[in-house]
């Protein structure tokens, strides 16, 4: 545990899945403002006018050994249409000479594989989503655009970035879905979840 | 409609509380960037601290009322005029039908807000009515206000005249000092003592996603970027060109950059108030510390705003 901030406190974990893991005990234990997992460390916002560092300290040991013995609801599966290229994915053609693939290589690439949805943040539902093959790895945009539509799909070091609304975005683009990923009349306001596996298939072959 | 707005300003929004418990979603807290201001605009006209306001942004905004209500304006030091006659911070005022508000360039401070008796009508997204900008949710139709625009209040009434207490007046400076603990990167800074000594100029890029300082750069012992980490408003990062960046309102809620500081949570309502060119100093403050100073500031608020703990 090391402080972030006077209201902030970081724990240290192994991964992404522990990550998640150690934030899920968190929040069912106690009333925290934010519970944020990162990639490996997991950052607790507690209200500083209502909880000494040292009582926070102590509900997060304790939630964080409970963590190791979650038991894991079965993970979600979820088959994500996106249509490659052209106006949708502006950067496919450059990532394609870069990594000198032809476009259908790329996608065959692309979709080939099952991935999991590493973490949800950066923009509201922004998926991190891990596992990219390895011959797919380029790095993100010099100059992040200002506006990303909503729906799309990016990849940058070893992960497919998948937008869920409209916003600021750094993430090389590929692609575009039309699949929902933000519901906000819906209990769940953001479709996947952190754990959510999922499968993009070329839109173009339905 | 309630309100006609003739001239929209640079950065016109409606902003209410922030959004809480939403960050592992993405989703950012909005909200008034100063809003120990917004509070003290509401409290003027009978409001809860929260209720929905305007905030500009540097050059004001220009509105014709529509029907008769009770307003007040806070914040950033600026001329204020009714019909072209100057009226006072601070103090509400009653508006009738046709008459015409408006709200001149800030000339120390960055935002006014403008409350209004009964509280705008705005769009309510995941708990909250404050425009989100990025992603276009919240307030008026995600976004920033535009001439022409028709707003409406829940229930327009009309209030007796309030005043502000001198000693419940923000001070509005152009050189702030801004009380910081170290955070989880602080270790890796080159050169730590000179974070909290010396006097950085608010830059240019300043905005509510954050603000950039300029004139002193800053070297740390992490190369290329981390693996993704939780960010929160107030979070001081060092990105690679060395100009520190203090998080705001409407960040984004994961980052790649070292946390080198912490603004404490007594003075995050400072953030709104920044203007390009003014001053800065870091205070490093423990963490026990600013525990103190924050019940303190509560303390001292509460006779004024019983609900300050919501707003600071």
């Amino acid at each position: 545990m090391l402080s972030a901030g006077d209201d902030l406190i970081s724990i240290s974990v192994d991964g992404p899945r522990a990550a998640q893991s150690v934030a899920r005990q968190l929040r069912a234990a106690a009333d925290w403002i934010d519970v944020v997992a990162g990639i490996d460390s997991v950052v607790v916002r507690f209200d500083l006018a209502a909880l000494d560092r040292e009582a926070a300290g102590k509900l997060i040991q304790r939630a964080s050994i409970e963590a190791f013995e979650e038991n894991l609801p079965p993970a979600e599966h979820y088959e994500i249409p996106v249509t490659y290229g052209g106006d949708f994915g502006p950067e496919l053609m450059s990532i394609c000479e870069h990594l000198q693939l032809s476009k259908s290589e790329l996608i065959e690439l692309h979709t080939a594989r099952e991935y999991e949805v590493d973490m949800i943040g950066f923009t509201p539902g922004f998926a991190y989503i891990g596992g990219l093959d390895p011959r797919l790895d380029v790095p993100r945009l010099q100059e992040p655009r200002v506006r990303v539509e909503a729906g799309s799909v990016g990849i940058a070091g070893g992960r497919t970035g998948l937008y869920a609304l409209q916003g600021p975005g750094g993430w090389p683009l590929i692609g575009r879905t039309s699949f929902e990923l933000f519901r906000p009349n819906s209990a769940r306001i953001f479709t996947l979840q952190p754990g959510a596996m999922v499968r993009f298939v070329d839109a173009s072959h339905q | 409609m309630s309100l006609r707005i003739l001239k929209a300003g640079l950065q016109t929004t409606i902003q209410s509380r922030p959004r809480v418990g939403l960050r592992h979603l993405g989703v950012p807290a909005s909200g008034a960037a100063d809003p120990l201001s917004m509070a003290l605009a509401n409290k003027l006209v009978g409001n809860p601290a929260c209720m929905a306001a305007l905030e500009t942004t540097l050059n004001g905004v220009t509105l014709e009322f529509r029907e008769a209500v009770s307003f007040a304006i806070t914040g950033a030091l600026a001329m204020v005029r009714v019909n072209g006659r100057a009226i006072e911070l601070h103090c509400s005022s009653r508006a009738k039908r046709g008459d015409v508000l408006e709200v001149g360039a800030t000339t120390r401070g960055a935002r006014s807000y403008v409350a209004f008796a009964g509280g705008l009508k705005a769009d309510a997204v995941l708990g909250s009515d404050s425009t989100y900008l990025p992603a276009a949710f919240g307030g008026h139709a995600g976004r920033a206000l535009k001439r022409g625009d028709e707003l409406d209040l829940r229930s327009a009434t009309e209030v007796s005249e309030r005043r502000t207490p001198e000693q419940f007046r923000p001070p509005i400076s152009s050189s702030w000092m801004l009380r910081a603990a170290r955070s989880c990167e602080t270790g890796q800074l080159r050169d730590a003592r000179r974070l909290f000594e010396k006097k950085i100029r608010v830059g240019n890029r300043n905005d509510r996603m954050g603000i950039q300082l300029q004139g002193e750069t800053f070297t740390t012992n992490i190369e290329g970027d981390m693996p993704s980490v939780p960010v929160f408003p107030g979070i001081v990062q060092c990105p690679g060109d060395g100009s520190l960046f203090i998080l705001s309102v409407d960040a984004q809620t994961t980052g790649g950059y070292p946390r080198v500081a912490k603004v404490t949570r007594a003075d995050m309502h400072i953030l709104g108030q920044l203007r390009p060119g003014d001053s800065l100093s870091l205070i490093e403050r423990n963490d026990s510390v600013a525990a103190i100073e924050l019940r303190e500031k509560h303390a001292y608020w509460r006779e004024w705003l019983p609900d300050i703990a919501e707003v600071i």
